[in-house]
């Protein structure tokens, strides 16, 4: 259950961080070439299913034939590591993830109007401070959706656990939704798995209300 | 100048995250000896099909393809089918408590699938439909989020244009699908690819249901000869990846505007 809360709350904030970053990135004006090998090279890993990602990033991980070992010059084993395999999954989520993120900020970014860019430049705001008062208020109700979203899809994350590490090293990376699996469909412990789901849904509704309730403080209505 | 760096570092982070994907080809398309080495090797030499035509003998590949692509077409059509009517009547027609009814699939969108299984389970278990695709389409012939997404779709058409047909004679089914339904399309479209999408990659509902090979998805199919290759050097493996991945890759080259345009607008996550 920890792990799950881990999971998702560094999940969200560096998948928001992130695709912020990206979608700034490429809204700017770049070149019709660059911008379509940019957004179709971060959109597509969301394309490729789960199972194929974390098959494929098992190898990539490898600490003796992968890519990864090899380019960051190390032999650690990130999976059997029950410090580094959470922390491996998000970077691996964001991989599978982050272009979805990134498509949702910057179809937002294109709702921000022109004209207030300019009448705030006319009045001398530096970039910094167009984006503060400018992009972000105007955005956050895409920002919140994506937030919402991210959350409810972190709290079921379930395929890569499966896959890559079965929940280890030690219960390292086993999630709820995992947990659930194990005790309904393995160990047969129907009534226990239906009570976990419960908790789930009920972890997920709360967490949900709570957002809908902070987000009266800064979503711009 | 300082735009040129930007765009060097996102095109440089564009190459970081397609590395893994050419990886995945080239040694699909590598003889077992000469796959993974390292230095990695980025242009497969010499190529070879071999690893492709070994992957039919450890899993039924076809069959499995056959499985995926079923699911997903019967899932697609389904759901749109069901969410059109729906929306539909959600939108256009009165009827007691249709509010209230509204207001009950709304807080369903927000369980996850996850927590329907298990009941989902035992009413499959009582109709004997354990370990058939249909335990996998049948619940997913109605899409609570395709219901509410085409509701909002269809509210945005003019009520002007079905009260004329209504003085020309025109019933609800015609109108839905003369009148609403046309003008409906983008989000059809945007809604169906999401749908076809999301069931071809779907892993967590066929990985409990199916068990026998010859009824699993290419999902669940590839997770299973990751144990039939064993410990040994992975390159089958990473052709029968490559030739679940290619299709979509494909199709998404086609159909980039609209996939695009499917997330921004439904927002959707798989």
């Amino acid at each position: 259950m920890l792990n799950t809360f881990v999971f998702a709350l560094s999940s969200v904030v560096t998948h928001i961080g992130l695709g912020m970053l990206l979608a700034l990135g490429v809204h700017r004006t770049m070149t019709r070439g660059t911008k379509y090998f940019v957004r179709t090279a971060y959109f597509f890993p969301f394309l490729v299913s789960w199972a194929a990602v974390a098959l494929i990033w098992k190898y990539v991980l490898d600490p003796t034939f992968g890519i990864a070992a090899y380019y960051l010059s190390t032999t650690t084993n990130w999976l059997a590591s029950p410090t580094w395999a959470l922390p491996t999954l998000i970077v691996v989520d964001w991989w599978h993830t982050i272009g979805y993120t990134f498509i949702i900020l910057l179809a937002g970014l294109q709702t921000v109007p022109a004209q207030l860019h300019e009448a705030a430049r006319v009045d001398g705001a530096n970039a910094w401070w167009r984006f503060w008062s400018v992009t972000l208020p105007v955005m956050s109700p895409t920002i919140f959706f994506a937030t919402v979203i991210t959350f409810i899809g972190a709290f079921q994350i379930f395929d890569p656990m499966v896959i890559m590490t079965q929940g280890g090293p030690d219960g390292a990376t086993r999630s709820i939704v995992q947990y659930t699996y194990e005790k309904g469909f393995q160990s047969f412990e129907v009534g226990y798995a239906a009570a976990l789901s419960l908790v789930l849904f009920v972890v997920i509704m709360v967490v949900t209300g709570l957002q809908f309730r902070l987000s009266r403080r800064w979503v711009h209505q | 100048m300082r735009g040129k760096l930007l765009d060097l570092v996102l095109v440089l982070g564009g190459l970081v995250m397609i590395a893994p994907l050419v990886w995945l080809v080239v040694n699909a398309l590598s003889e077992p000896i000469n796959a993974f080495q390292l230095p990695p090797q980025w242009i497969p030499n010499p190529p070879t099909l071999q690893n492709f035509h070994q992957v039919p003998g450890l899993i039924p590949f076809a069959r499995m393809a056959w499985n995926s692509l079923q699911i997903a077409v019967l899932t697609t059509a389904g759901a749109l089918f069901t969410s059109a009517m729906a929306a539909y009547a959600f939108n256009r027609l009165r009827f007691p408590g249709r509010d209230q009814i509204f207001s009950v699939l709304l807080a369903a969108l927000v369980v996850p699938v996850q927590l329907t299984v298990v009941p989902i389970f035992i009413m499959m278990r009582w109709l004997h439909l354990v370990d058939t695709t249909v335990a996998i389409w049948l619940p997913a012939l109605v899409n609570v989020f395709g219901i509410f997404f085409l509701r909002q779709y269809i509210s945005s058409i003019p009520r002007e244009l079905d009260e004329a047909a209504i003085m020309d004679g025109a019933g609800h089914f015609w109108i839905l699908f003369r009148v609403i339904l046309p003008l409906a399309r983008p989000g059809l479209t945007a809604l169906g690819i999401f749908v076809f999408e999301a069931s071809w990659n779907n892993f967590f509902w066929p990985y409990i249901f199916l068990s026998t090979p010859e009824k699993m998805t290419l999902p669940v199919g590839l997770v299973s000869l990751q144990g039939a290759v064993g410990g040994g050097p992975a390159v089958v493996l990473f052709a029968a990846i490559t030739l679940v991945v290619l299709p979509i890759l494909i199709l998404f080259l086609i159909f980039q505007r609209s996939f695009i345009a499917s997330i921004a607008t439904t927002g959707l996550r798989a």
